[in-house]
């Protein structure tokens, strides 16, 4: 029976998104049922699991591992799933999105998501991928009548295809080397032949997985389809898929890269400081010529994923710790602003141009306010808890002495608080424009509540989730 | 307890007016939002009254202390504290955050709730940038100020506020974050040099930590341009008339009046005593860019059509003395230094309102529109007079004594610099006289200035206070310096390594600047524990003229 622990947060979420399916199936015509309340309770479920397998690093088949690493994800994705379900009520209905499909799909994208951060085989973390990346892409093209939505979900398509590919070529050749998908099986075969240089083959193996991973967390020069499918995929399904894919991709690349590759270290790491570097000027740069929220925020995603990649070069203990705290900061960071922005949006106007954002603050004080926060947090300001995630990721590269890539870090910061404060400026600063903003919803606000209580929380007193990032990292030193 | 009282009621108040504003902008609740913020900001000043009553003006430590653990894995405290440098400032924040408010009195009605909660916020960061003791906490005090500023600037501001609201941050910020990388850094050398292996950002731990020369040249160079550039020092002034013109009021004052000292603070709090052998090394060049400045801004001053530039200009005048003084690192020139940090916060302050008062009437702040104000409104030009002579440091106003102690210092320490900065002094003299004679003598020419009502109840309120200030400053220097003077000793201590003499001298206590500020008595320099100096940087042996033999060696 313990063989089976491990699978029981994703068997609750993958539950609850058969039976979001089941009620869609069942529906009459015309009836109105709370469908998200489905993902809601597998969600808690699958979060209170996950707090409750803490600390018993249950293995499941030797495939699947929910060490603490893998329940701390399990965590911040039940997070997003849970604001993405309260954010989404009122805004698929005015987008004329069909429910049932759309919760399902979300629910199975958390399920693969979740599958991925816990995969300790190479080939079941191409399985994951494909199960979130399936229901991603159909996600992204959910808006049938919409010509940007589809054309943004044939482009992630095509090209997440061809990543998944490479990765699956990397997997292939990890596998000649070693003789293996399982990922202690290739660090044992690893670090037996760690004396000299490594083999054509092994660099390989590296290499591809590196582009495999670099796509899901869309870092540069890998980061074509970002702005497209963000900006073409309803806002919502941005918010969810720019907080939850990212998550689990890094925990992937986490995993795979700082044990099983550690003996091949002094190969990847230049390599992938290149691209952290280039990653994080690329994204800042090229955001601050947007004149659309959706991908504006794309660019400062893929300036995240630069950061985020520090902590991987860090490759120490900090460097671990600072990838799992920036994850959780980025998901209720960029889940509240996008979160905002779909909110916003009604059937016939999306309300993400920046001008939409004009005089905001009249008519909107408070989700001015809360926009206002999360996108501070973005910027990494003080008190809020994208200013402790920078923090963390920089000292991190320090430690390990990249110093030039935590100044490339901090100055794109500045760069990038230029094009936060355009939104604030257009919010506040400008006289308002009469576009017509829908009522939020109850469960919208509440959850937006939360959302900006953990923003400040993290920021002010981040000293429990930094230590419970330090306990998460034990079994992938 | 009093520190975080103090640091966090204004914050608390921010909390409150928000409630008591009610949803949206609401003019009817103007007024209850108006007197509470008022109230907050006037018991604040009062607790910082009572900080300054009950400071122990003989102690050189850090009185107040309180210490908790905040994030203990990384050795973050929450640590504060204050000091003979720091108790003035905070004393001045909570002098000038209530005129701030009472000034936009009747110039501010666009959602005036959201306009107390900022500066009201804006209050709680600045007290605590000048309490932290923890780098970390300071950082984090010192990034969030630039927040509500911004909101100032830009929502409140004049035409093309946004364009100097977006300025002002992205200028300040850029110089901050470098900072930032450099306090991880040291936080990281402690790490390493500590048994324990965990960082610290305590101040009092960092000063004894011995950082190789390349890298305590690197990381003094961070912090210094992340204050030099608040200061501003030339040439990283340009985001300050752009600021102060465009800024409302109250944000003029409070800018001018306290953050620009949050940056010459930030130099003799941390950038110089962290890295002292780096501090000597460029002392120098820094003070090269402060006699500049000096020079440059009052002459950029002279020229500006517009009374919130000139003014904005003569604080780069202004703090570059500041600059100068600290450069000196001499008793004189450090207590000239905080002295003249002081008088600037009062004295520019109160030319901000002064210049917000004609605004407010005539909407205008261009020289030429005015001219023989004294005819309509007497008592204004003479409150406007009183404060230009506080500006211009008229001997028996507080400006003369932080100029004259500045020049003093800077001559013992290299009468060049002295000499060019002096002529800042007459220069200062020029523009502001000539400002106030174009505006308030001669014919009333402009038909619009017939009808100028003088000064109204609430405008007594703030004149009176600041010039009250600036004579007091001026008459009773001793009740400032003396409890600043232990803690500049022993700053100079530990930055040059010279030793005072713990006697005081007959005849009771005297300020050490009227007894040669023991430069007399020094003995031999003083090799302390945990410094040393880099390879082909002597160290400094106590001569007459201490630092101007050493610093011959580098240039």
């Amino acid at each position: 029976m313990t063989e089976y622990l491990g699978l029981i947060p994703l068997s609750i979420v993958a539950l609850s998104a058969a039976a979001a399916m089941l009620a869609e199936a069942f529906r009459q015509p015309g009836e109105r049922m709370w469908i998200a309340g489905l993902g809601l309770i597998g969600l808690f479920g699958a979060a209170i699991a996950s707090g409750s397998l803490w600390n018993s690093d249950a293995h499941s088949m030797g495939v699947i591992r929910s060490d603490n690493f893998a329940l701390f994800i399990n965590i911040v994705l039940c997070l997003i799933g849970i604001l993405t379900m309260v954010f989404s009520n009122e805004v698929i209905e005015r987008e004329h999105i069909p429910a049932g499909e759309y919760y399902a799909l979300t629910l199975f994208a958390i399920c693969g998501m979740m599958m991925m951060a816990a995969a300790t085989d190479l080939l079941v973390i191409f399985l994951a991928l494909e199960i979130l990346s399936l229901a991603v892409y159909v996600l992204t093209g959910i808006r049938r009548s919409s010509a940007a939505g589809a054309e943004a979900a044939f482009k992630y398509f095509l090209l997440g295809a061809f990543s998944s590919a490479l990765f699956l070529y990397g997997v292939a050749f990890t596998f000649a080397l070693s003789g293996s998908t399982r990922i202690e099986d290739i660090g044992m075969a690893l670090s037996a032949q760690a004396s000299g240089s490594p083999s054509t083959v092994a660099l390989l193996a590296v290499g591809l997985l590196a582009v495999g991973f670099a796509f899901k967390v869309s870092a540069v020069p890998f980061h074509m389809w970002t702005p497209d499918a963000y900006e073409g995929a309803p806002t919502i399904v941005t918010a969810f898929m720019s907080t939850g894919v990212k998550a689990a991709a890094f925990a992937a690349f986490a995993r795979v890269f700082l044990s099983p590759l550690e003996p091949l270290q002094a190969h990847w790491i230049p390599v992938l400081s290149a691209i952290a570097g280039i990653t994080m000027i690329f994204g800042t740069v090229v955001g601050v010529v947007q004149t659309n929220v959706k991908r504006m925020l794309a660019y400062s995603s893929i300036a995240h994923a630069g950061y985020i990649l520090l902590g991987i070069v860090s490759a120490n203990r900090d460097g671990k710790a600072a990838i799992l705290f920036y994850l959780l900061a980025y998901a209720v960071t960029n889940i509240g602003a996008l979160g905002i922005v779909a909110l916003l949006g009604t059937g016939r106007h999306q309300h993400d141009e920046l001008r939409d954002f004009s005089g905001l603050w009249r008519s909107r004080p408070g989700l001015t306010g809360l926009m206002t926060v999360f996108l501070l947090s973005l910027g990494g300001i003080p008190p809020t808890a994208g200013f402790i995630g920078k923090w963390y990721i920089f000292s991190a590269a320090i430690q390990r002495g990249h110093y030039w890539l935590a100044i490339i870090g901090v100055l794109t910061s500045v760069v990038s608080v230029f094009f936060y404060l355009r939104i604030v400026v257009m919010m506040y600063m400008t006289e308002g424009s009469e576009t017509e903003r829908p009522r939020v919803a109850a469960a919208a606000l509440a959850g937006l509540a939360l959302a900006v209580i953990a923003v400040f929380y993290l920021g002010i007193l981040p000293t429990r989730v930094l230590d419970l990032a330090l306990e998460s990292i034990s079994t992938i030193l | 307890m009093i520190l975080s009282l103090i640091v966090f009621l204004p914050l608390a108040g921010a909390l409150l007016v928000l409630l008591a504003g009610g949803s949206g902008d609401r003019p009817d609740r103007e007024r209850v939002v108006r007197t509470l913020a008022l109230a907050v900001s006037l018991v604040t000043f009062v607790a910082t009254l009572l900080l300054w009553w009950r400071f122990d003006s003989s102690s050189a430590d850090y009185q107040f202390v309180e210490r908790h653990a905040w994030i203990p894995a990384f050795g973050i405290q929450y640590l504060v504290g204050v000091d003979g440098i720091s108790l003035f400032l905070i004393v001045l924040t909570g002098f000038l955050t209530p005129l701030a408010l009472l000034s936009s009195w009747d110039s501010v009605h666009k959602n005036v709730k959201m306009f107390s909660f900022f500066l009201l916020a804006l209050e709680s960061s600045m007290l605590g940038v000048f309490v932290s003791i923890d780098l970390f906490l300071f950082y984090m005090f010192w990034d969030f100020v630039l927040i509500p500023m911004y909101f100032l600037i830009g929502i409140w501001g004049y035409e093309r506020r946004v364009y100097a609201a977006v300025k002002f941050i992205l200028y300040t910020m850029a110089g901050s974050v470098l900072m930032l990388v450099a306090i991880i850094g040291l936080a990281m050398a402690w790490a390493q040099a500590s048994p324990t292996g965990t960082p610290s950002f305590n101040l009092l731990d960092l000063q004894s930590l011995t950082l190789s020369w390349p890298l305590e040249k690197w990381f003094f160079l961070a912090f210094a341009i992340a204050f030099l550039i608040k200061v501003p020092l030339f040439p990283f002034h340009t985001w300050l008339p752009d600021a102060h013109v465009e800024a409302p009021t109250a944000g003029s004052v409070i800018l001018a009046g306290v953050m620009l000292k949050m940056g010459t603070y930030g130099l003799v709090r941390f950038a110089f005593p962290l890295f002292p052998s780096a501090a000597m090394h460029f002392a120098p060049w820094i003070a090269v860019f402060a006699v500049i400045g000096i020079i440059y801004g009052a002459l950029v001053a002279m020229v500006q059509p517009d009374m919130k530039k000139l003014v904005a200009y003569s604080s780069v005048s202004h703090l570059g003395f500041v600059v100068l003084g600290l450069c000196a690192m001499n008793v004189q020139g450090l207590e000239g230094s905080i002295y003249q940090m002081l008088n600037h916060g009062v004295s520019t302050g109160g030319l901000f309102m002064i210049v917000g008062m004609l605004s407010d009437r005539r909407h205008t702040r261009l020289i030429s529109e005015y001219g023989g104000l004294k005819a309509v409104m007497p008592r204004f030009v003479a409150a406007f007079l009183l404060i230009t002579l506080s500006s211009i440091a008229l001997p028996g106003m507080n400006g003369f004594i932080g100029e004259f102690l500045i020049l003093l210092g800077g001559y013992l320490w290299n009468s060049k610099f002295a000499a060019f900065a002096a002529s800042g002094v007459i220069l200062s003299a020029v523009y502001m006289l000539w400002m106030f004679q174009r505006v308030n003598y001669g014919e009333l020419t402009n038909p619009k200035n017939r009808a100028l009502p003088d000064l109204t109840p609430r405008e007594w309120a703030l004149v009176v206070p600041t010039i009250a200030v600036a004579i007091a400053m001026g008459i009773f220097p001793v009740a400032f310096l003396r409890p600043m003077e232990p803690a500049v000793k022993r700053t100079i201590e530990r930055v040059t390594g010279r030793s005072f003499a713990q006697t005081p001298a007959a005849g009771g206590w005297r300020l050490a600047i009227w007894n040669g500020g023991g430069v007399d008595r020094q003995p031999p320099r003083r090799e302390s524990p945990g410094f040393k100096p880099p390879a082909g940087v002597e160290p400094r042996t106590a001569t007459r003229e201490p630092r101007s033999a050493g610093a011959k060696n580098h240039d």
